[in-house]
């Protein structure tokens, strides 16, 4: 048995390319900005407007998509997620307007409340047994009935605003609802190298006035979910409760304990949007966050994981809802009819999830 | 072939029973397990080889009967604790994660760790580098650390869990059927590494009900029926007919080999 | 991903080319009008035929764009999306003004006229900068309901309510409720969007409430199913019944005795006017004093023709 064997052909670079789950990401990250800037160049789509608009579309995505990421590649699925969002903003919200909690602790409470329910989730489904699907899928009508049922017995209504007046001041939500660098993009309008705008209160200030926390809490997630899953011990085990929960087990992975973690981060996840959304909008619906769950998946196998767990990348995710966020958007600029947006989706799920079967084959050594 | 009786013994199991609800799935089997040697578990379907096994290794508490292991009493809550004293598992089809490449299974539960500004990162140098000299040594040969464990074949993969088992310090290694769904030449290799192993010294627990292989690898043979222990008989002592007699419980079997005209 | 970039370039071309169209002399003028109602609401196929006709009318490129959910803050990204485009001028409902006042301000300062229809109030019209607001104030159209039912002698009511979550739903039940004189309470019920669910939960709530005397519906999604379960149950042209906006079935209903009476905040106006206004705006520096009420306007049996051969299209 020594020496090469030689039925194991070297790989090509190309194949080798081929195996990283993040290829297709990266492949259709490149063909949509080759399209939109081919066809929505002048449309207002690639000046700082248009590129905050889809940079924000694509971040929102992005922070829900690492949780959902890495609790996929766990093996698991969370259908609550786009609930969570409603139900956290809205909790936020009665916290801090109803019963007149300071903001910090409102978010901080908030922040608690949904982790509970996303280890409440994760024990369900380890205790029982039962696909996350259906347990996950309950918690969707769950939350969402709380969420149109608390505001609605106590302020009788749906939306409660007036969160930007009461987080006047407050040390927490600016790390939520705040934007960094002002100072440079001030500077750019100033030296002329950003448009300003041209009348009302805010003329001569510059159209995009900072980088709003929702993509730096974006990027920050990424990285994050990134190192963790592959540059740590604890990422090893996620990867292996996903492949083989049985086989991780006998290997003495804490495969309960990884999974219910996961659950609690994706919920983290969905709350990081929640309380960004409602710090910018400074209100909170019962209608917010409606199939975000959906999303947040489409986006996580646009990006390479596999729909059965143990094989993704959180690279991956971000690529997905970052062409997923320029869709999206691009699709407006680009002038087409906004109710085919959801036909491309379809194209490019049914193309992501073919090619990602494709390489899962490459991977297991074409068999 | 070896004297292993003049020494002690590293497993005793003495009088294990083990009930399910009024089934009762093993009734008193006694055994004793040594060092470097490979003792093979024969037996039918349903003899009890698997609660057997799983007893020794943590996943079922006996109903009666003692667990001895290195001259202490040992009671096993759970499988981790079977591992932390030195017992591993190798089980037929859930010893390895097909989509994780060969160094991520290799450490799967025992990730190597390097501190950089105080956070524990996963040592993927030194990971990728043992696994690669401990399949070397098995005689396997990889095109990297980052092959993915899907891309072997069945024997190979048994190969890297007992290579798992064997570098993360067991001393007793169980193996649950390993030869079963191989091909002549994939067994072979499975045989060759379980002789590997024994060389250095580790007990080995080899359970099959097929009689040529257990004879190829084995230093003693213990055969289970119904739940209880026919008797235990060193290589030599025993001919492939007798043992397998012997695993099939003996008077039938010998017309049904007539019938057919040679061993089953 | 190369059938996905043909896909995207056949379906752009299919898109782009009635656009291209129009040029009378003007420089091209384009508008857009962004709404909240999710893509599957179809009271707001009124809309996008009156933007159609008034492009069509007026030489102006129009487009349509709304959440696909109906989730109001990605409503609010496509406002800023369409800003960012640099259209000529911006129509767009304000159904939720904390969210959707920020991304109008900005579009107001970097030069975009706007004008506000369909829901919000004139005030915040005016706060968020707009031109004017074109549209029917809720509560009030809902209050006017409620007057005409008291002097009915209605006294208890169901209000089938199929977007709970959005505030302007509430307004319309609380109005009506006010200006009978009684507690909204338990009289508004959350029906959801299905029509089967919709159906069973009136039934199921006639059933427990007996006495009720009024059943106010607040569109098509809710009225149809209503006029199912009232002909099951046998309170059809019994009960009292009005509905807000329009739509076929409720056509037949108000022709067929079922429905009293339907407020018709004519959406029709609402989005032809505003590219009316701005296209005349932007070619003549001309603007109307005001803003300017659709509705409410209550329709009964009498004069049902024309309302009748254009439900559902431009009625």
């Amino acid at each position: 048995m020594a020496g090469t064997d030689e039925r194991i052909k070297e790989m090509s670079p190309l194949r080798r390319a081929l195996i990283r789950p993040e290829l297709g990401g990266i492949v259709g990250t490149i063909a949509v900005f080759t399209f939109f800037l081919l066809t929505a160049f002048d449309s207002g789509m690639f000046n700082a407007q248009g590129t905050l608009n889809w940079s924000i579309v694509s971040a929102q995505f992005m922070i829900i998509a690492v949780g959902a990421c890495l609790l996929m590649i766990a093996g698991e699925f969370d259908l609550s997620v786009g609930s969570m969002i409603g139900f956290s903003g809205m909790m936020i919200a009665i916290f801090s307007v109803t019963l007149g909690w300071p903001v910090w602790l409102a978010i901080l409470a908030t922040f608690a409340m949904a982790i509970a329910i996303g280890a409440l989730n994760g024990f369900i489904v380890i205790r029982t047994g039962l696909p996350s699907f259906i347990v996950t899928l309950a918690f969707l009508f769950i939350l969402r009935g709380f969420t149109i049922y608390l505001p609605q017995t106590i302020e009788r209504k749906t939306i409660i605003g007036g969160i930007r007046e009461v987080a006047e001041g407050d040390w927490l939500a600016p790390v939520f609802g705040g934007k960094i660098l002002q100072g440079l993009f001030t500077w750019l309008g100033e030296v002329g190298l950003l448009a300003t705008f041209e009348r009302g209160t805010r003329a001569g200030q510059p159209v995009v006035d900072g980088v709003p926390m929702l993509i730096v809490w974006a990027i920050a997630l990424v990285i994050f979910g990134h190192i963790l899953l592959t540059k740590t011990r604890f990422g090893n085990w996620i990867y292996a409760a996903g492949g083989d929960a049985q086989a991780a087990r006998y290997a003495g992975v804490p495969v309960n304990r990884v999974k219910i973690l996961m659950f609690m981060f994706t919920a983290f996840c969905a709350t990081v949007f929640a309380t960004c959304q409602v710090m910018e909008f400074g209100s909170a619906g019962a209608d917010r966050g409606l199939l975000k769950e959906f999303e947040a998946i489409i986006a996580v196998v646009i990006g390479g994981a596999l729909l059965t767990g143990g094989y993704g990348s959180v690279i991956g995710a971000a690529l997905g809802a970052l062409i997923f966020g320029v869709v999206q958007q691009g699709l407006f600029f680009a002038g087409v009819e906004s109710s085919l947006f959801r036909v491309f989706l379809g194209v490019i799920l049914l193309g992501a999830v073919i090619l990602n079967t494709y390489i899962r084959r490459l991977i297991t050594g074409a068999r | 072939m070896t004297d292993t009786g003049a020494r002690a013994p590293i497993i005793r199991m003495k009088n294990i029973e083990k009930h399910f609800g009024n089934v009762i799935a093993l009734a008193g089997v006694s055994i004793d397990i040594h060092q470097g040697e490979c003792h093979c578990l024969l037996g039918d379907n349903g003899a009890g080889k698997s609660t057997f096994i799983k007893t020794m290794s943590g996943v079922h508490q006996p109903t009666h009967g003692e667990i001895l292991f290195e001259g202490q009493v040992m009671e096993f809550a759970d499988p981790r604790d079977a591992i932390a004293a030195g017992i591993a598992t190798v089980y037929q089809d859930l010893a390895m994660i097909p989509l994780m490449s060969v160094a991520r299974n290799f450490f799967m539960g025992n990730e190597p760790i390097k501190t950089r500004l105080g956070i524990p990162f996963y040592d993927r140098e030194y990971a990728d580098r043992v696994t690669m000299e401990e399949m070397r040594n098995m005689g396997i040969n990889l095109r990297g650390p980052d092959q993915a464990v899907g891309t072997l074949s069945g024997g190979e993969r048994q190969t890297v869990a007992i290579a798992r088992s064997v570098h993360f310090g067991a001393k007793v290694l169980i193996l649950d059927e390993p030869t079963s769904a191989l091909g002549v030449r994939q067994t072979s290799n499975v045989l060759a590494t379980i002789d590997r192993v024994r060389k250095q010294g580790i007990a080995v627990v080899f359970i099959t009900h097929n009689v040529r292989h257990a004879l190829a690898a084995g230093d003693r043979f213990t055969v289970l029926n119904r739940g209880k222990t026919l008797g235990t008989a060193k290589r030599g002592e025993i001919t492939p007919d007798a043992l397998q007699d012997m695993m099939a419980g003996g008077q039938e079997l010998a017309e049904l080999e007539g019938s057919l005209g040679g061993t089953i | 991903m190369k059938t996905l970039i043909s896909s995207l370039a056949v379906a752009a071309a299919v898109v782009a080319s009635p656009m291209a169209a129009v040029s009378d002399g003007h420089d091209q003028l384009n508008y857009v009008l962004v709404s909240h109602a999710p893509d599957s609401d179809s009271w707001w196929n009124t809309i996008k035929n009156g933007i159609a006709l008034a492009g069509e009318q007026m030489g102006v490129e129009v487009e349509y764009r709304n959440p696909p959910t109906g989730d109001l803050a990605d409503m609010a990204r496509i406002i800023e999306q369409a800003a960012a485009a640099g259209p000529n001028g911006i129509i767009t409902t304000l159904s939720d003004y904390d969210v959707l006042r920020g991304p109008i301000q900005d579009a107001v300062a970097s030069g975009i006229d706007v004008i506000i229809m369909n829901s919000g109030t004139p005030e915040q019209a005016r706060e968020v900068g707009a031109l004017m607001y074109v549209g029917q104030p809720e509560y009030d159209a809902g209050f006017a309901a409620g007057q005409r039912a008291k002097a009915d002698g209605v006294g208890s009511f169901l209000c089938v309510n199929h977007y709970i979550s959005s505030p302007s739903s509430v307004e319309r039940c609380q109005g009506f409720a006010d200006a009978l004189g009684v507690d909204l309470g338990d009289q508004m019920i959350d029906s959801g969007q299905d029509p089967a669910e919709i159906k069973n939960r009136v039934l199921a709530y006639l059933n427990a409430n007996p006495d009720t005397d009024a059943i106010l519906t607040l569109g098509p999604t809710s009225a149809d199913p209503t006029i199912l379960a009232l002909e099951e149950n046998g309170m059809a042209g019994d009960i009292y019944f009005g509905t807000f906006d329009l739509g076929t079935e409720i056509v037949k209903g108000i022709k067929g005795d079922v429905i009293n009476w339907g407020i018709d905040q004519q959406p029709f106006l609402q989005a032809y006017l505003p590219v009316v206004v701005l296209a005349n705006y932007h070619r003549y520096g001309v603007l109307p004093g005001n803003n300017i009420n659709s509705g409410p306007g209550f329709i009964t049996k009498d004069a049902l023709e024309l309302v009748e051969q254009y439900a559902g299209e431009y009625r």
